[in-house]
């Protein structure tokens, strides 16, 4: 091709650009979900007169079978009017077949009824290769044992992780660096379904002179658990003694488990909602400190409470630290707090993240290459829990359904938000909850899934043309903690150094896949690939060719 | 609550150099109302309740406030005297009394329930009194019912500003801003209730005209400086703040900023100072504490992050105190769900 070819294509190619103007739709996502046969649908009731008809809606991103496809698991709800009919709401997983089609395996696999289902994170809990669910309920968790052969056996009873209560959010780690994995579990508001608080009634029942269902705030908050896995398929509750217990009963939501002080071992982060969040530095001695107003992710930047929902973990800026983005309530920011090493400073308004969140409830989060650039955007989906809302003098609030927000990482710290620029499927009102990200078709680009509140879930395959290289990294750990859970990955391509850390849990109340995805923008190859176990050993692989999913598996 | 001084200098914009001198002229020209009872059998000629008015209006005039006082509350006494009890109210409020002014009207009120300017004086009265919901029960009807008079909205805003609902304060002031645009006074009290509820590039549009209206006013400076910090603009932020501090050296608002820059450009010895300075002009600023705090953790001052931090707590209860107080009083206020 000459020279002069090229000149002339790259006009064509502008003129064309031009001719678009400036509006012009750049198609990024699909939703994929009917025709990939998704079927599932979450329940909530209509009016919401009760909050905990409010939060639930996680969803996961997991291979439960080991075919090396990504499978996905949606949690459905039951109402105050439903809740002594377990069968009245059916959770949902889905095979994924290939080709972005699904099959309801709910039966089959036994995991249709876990309860008043709200979240999930999934590990292999017991170490056996295969991917474990635990399913966070109003009422007894469920920690469904991965049977290796489609189906799953609630074992929570046995291994003494029901919980109880209202749980939200959960994480599986190997805090103690024993090499099994622990699980954190947070819990919300305590919730007596004989006696629930009466609609519209009171001080905290009402918002902007609208009656709507009462708490977070005026209800008894609930304490957090932290199970420690004994090896033996039973866990020991040891949130007290390892101080995470939260005697305050803060309302706890989101979890993730990430070494925030870079010394090796596993901290613990919990969004709470309107009340200050947490960050327990872990001591090494089975103990925890809990730093969060010292180390600046405790409230916003005026010191006050923020409604703190979902959670992402990230190194968006290629520092080699991770930062934590919370999503929070209308009329506050959603924060994204820069870990500057000893410390994090609240960067959110410095980003161009904060302004364009205020009118929004967030939930879901995650950072993301989807434009395989090598720097992590961000999505937020949102959705208020007041359907009357509608009815209020909104102020700065948006209403009841909301669209989604979509930040690009500019690679200089800041972000632009840019739903608008990719149509309909991004910006279309809803009432968004759970998100999870991964790649249901492997083709390098990040899809989304999200479970909507008391609707159908989207199921968004990013068709984002063109992108740049990309690498998968799939991690296979020794020993029991085989998800390599806690892992962290390096990857270098050219002025690239980017890192990702293996969680279980992440977004708000769900699971993004566990394999490690990385934007390499212009580079056909990795300069290098490097995975820190949990254990502290390294394994390096060098000039790796980009567009795969690579397997790691720990020697 | 970090607009406390910021309220009470729109408060006090709002209700001019002495709210109880300024209430409204129909009010103190009112003739008095019709007597409803007979008045006792006197021992001594009774000089006519107007006669009495006429001089205790001489007397305030002249500045003798006791005998003007005195003559008002013999007539409020003597008979259910509109007129008597406006023009008492006014003296208690000019002499920091608002509570005690705000119970005359509260009588004032009973007699004549729709009368413009007793509600009027009513509701700055209670602005005074830091009665915000009292003025908003008050200021809303008579928005509505004379959406044509500006001041009405103006002094809503300032009460839901003063009851910390900000988007209503926002939408109260934006409709007493279509129907004064140039009002410098309105115009800063919206932008800082834009900055209250961190839509700061929303609040530059309404501090720079109020700027270009009174090129001196050093609370549009410093809100202005306060949006700019909220938007990046630090370079710009620390210019107007330390125009302000050139003038007024304490002023919170001011010092808070630029606590704020040097915290985000890392000088943290500088931003203690600072911070601590805001404070002491504005003890209750939350935000002022939990920074310092901060700064306090950054200087590796444990001792110092622990206070602040105490401090900080402490603050937070005392100003959700006032707002249960205030939310309880109508209990229309943001509920609190959700955060």
């Amino acid at each position: 091709m000459t020279r002069g070819f090229c000149w002339l294509v790259l006009a064509l190619l502008s003129a064309a650009a031009l001719a678009q103007g400036p509006e012009a739709l750049q198609p990024l996502f699909r939703d994929i979900r009917a025709e990939a046969g998704i079927a599932f649908q979450h329940h909530s009731a209509p009016e919401k007169k009760f909050i905990v008809e409010s939060m639930s809606g996680g969803v996961a991103a997991f291979d439960y079978d080991n075919d090396g496809r990504v499978d996905l698991y949606f949690v459905d709800s039951l109402t105050v009017d439903t809740a002594n009919d377990p069968k009245a709401a059916r959770s949902a997983l889905y095979r994924n077949l290939g080709g972005n089609r699904f099959e309801d395996v709910t039966d089959r696999a036994g995991v249709g009824h876990p309860g008043w289902g709200m979240g999930l994170c999934t590990a292999d809990a017991d170490g056996d290769g295969f991917e474990d669910i635990y399913v966070t309920n109003l009422g007894p968790n469920r920690l469904y044992r991965n049977n290796r052969d489609g189906s799953f056996t609630d074992i929570a009873p046995e291994a003494g992780v029901t919980a109880a209560a209202w749980s939200t959010g959960c994480a599986f780690g190997d805090y103690d660096k024993d090499g099994d994995l622990d699980l954190f579990v947070s819990r919300y508001v305590k919730l007596d379904l004989a006696h629930l608080p009466e609609f519209g009634k009171g001080k905290s029942c009402e918002y902007r002179g609208v009656a709507v269902q009462c708490g977070p705030r005026g209800l008894p908050g609930e304490g957090d658990l932290l199970f420690r896995n004994e090896g033996s398929g039973k866990f020991s509750e040891v949130g007290a003694a390892a101080g995470v217990h939260d005697p305050r009963g803060h309302f706890g939501l989101g979890v993730a488990w990430f070494d925030a002080d870079s010394d090796g071992w596993l901290d613990l982060y919990v969004a709470n909602d309107s009340n200050a969040n947490f960050l327990y530095i872990n001591q090494k001695n089975g103990t925890f400190k809990e730093t969060a107003f010292a180390a600046g992710v405790a409230v916003s930047e005026d010191g006050a409470e923020q409604g703190s929902m979902g959670l992402a973990i990230g190194d968006y800026d290629n520092s080699g630290r991770l930062s934590i983005f919370t999503t929070n309530f209308s009329e506050e920011y959603n924060a994204l707090y820069h870990n500057a090493g000893a410390y994090f400073s609240d960067w959110s308004f410095r980003s161009k993240t904060a302004a364009s969140s205020l009118p929004y409830v967030g939930w879901g989060t995650v950072f993301f290459d989807y434009d395989n650039d090598g720097f992590q955007d961000i999505i937020v989906v949102n959705g208020h829990v007041y359907p009357q809302l509608d009815q209020a003098r909104l102020g700065a609030s948006a209403p009841y359904r909301q669209r989604r927000l979509l930040y690009r990482n500019l690679g200089d710290g800041t972000f632009e938000e840019v739903a608008a620029r990719h149509g309909q499927v991004l910006t279309e009102p809803r009432v968004g909850r759970g998100l999870a990200m991964t790649d249901l078709d492997d083709d390098g680009r990040i899809d989304l899934v999200l479970n909507d509140l008391d609707g159908y879930p989207q199921v968004l395959r990013n068709v984002l043309e063109p992108v740049g290289h990309w690498l998968w990294v799939k991690l296979v750990g020794k020993g029991k903690n085989t998800s390599a859970v806690g892992a962290v990955v390096r990857v270098k391509a050219g002025t690239l150094v980017m890192q990702r850390l293996v969680r279980s849990g992440s977004s708000y109340i769900s699971q993004d896949d566990k394999r490690q995805h990385f934007g390499l923008g212009k580079a056909a190859a990795a300069d290098s690939v490097e995975v820190l176990w949990p254990d502290q050993t390294t394994t390096r692989l060098e000039n790796v060719r980009a567009d795969q999913v690579l397997e790691i598996r720990q020697p | 609550m970090t607009r406390t001084l910021v309220f009470s200098c729109v408060v006090a914009a709002a209700m001019g150099p002495a709210a109880a001198q300024t209430m409204p002229a129909a009010a103190q020209t009112r003739p008095a109302a019709p007597r409803s009872k007979p008045a006792a059998t006197p021992s001594k000629p009774v000089e006519p309740p107007a006669v009495v008015l006429a001089r205790a209006d001489e007397a305030l005039a002249a500045k003798r406030v006791d005998e003007a006082a005195r003559l008002y509350a013999s007539v409020a006494e003597r008979q259910e005297s509109v007129r008597a009890l406006l023009g008492l109210a006014r003296i208690q409020s000019g002499r920091g009394n608002p509570r005690r002014a705000l119970e005359t009207l509260e009588r004032a009120k009973a007699l004549a329930p729709n009368s413009e300017e007793v509600l009027f004086a009513f509701a700055r009265v209670a602005l005074a009194a830091r009665a915000p919901v009292v003025a908003i029960l008050t200021l809303e009807p008579l928005a509505r019912m004379l959406p044509s008079v500006m001041e009405y909205h103006y002094l809503l805003g300032v009460a839901m500003m003063q009851a910390g609902d900000m988007p209503s304060a926002v939408f109260a002031l934006q409709d007493a801003i279509a129907l004064e645009p140039n009002r410098s006074v309105t115009l800063v009290a919206l932008g800082l209730a834009f900055n209250s509820q961190k839509l700061y590039a929303d609040a530059r549009a309404p501090l720079l005209r109020s700027l270009e209206i009174e090129p001196d006013s050093l609370e549009a400076l410093a809100a202005l400086a306060e949006s700019e910090e909220g938007t990046g603009e630090l370079q710009a932020s620390e210019t107007h703040a330390q125009r302000v501090l050139a003038r007024e050296a304490g002023n919170a608002i001011a010092n808070l900023v630029m606590g704020l820059v040097r915290m985000k450009q890392e000088r943290y010895s500088e931003a203690r100072g600072f911070l601590e300075r805001a404070i002491l002009t504005d003890p209750l600023s939350g935000k002022a504490h939990y920074q310092l705090s901060l700064a306090c953790a950054r200087l590796g001052d444990s001792a110092g992050q622990e206070k602040h931090l105490a401090l900080y707590r402490s603050v937070q209860q005392e100003v959700a105190a006032r707002l249960a107080e205030l939310r309880g009083a109508s209990g229309a206020q943001k509920g609190g769900t959700s955060p």
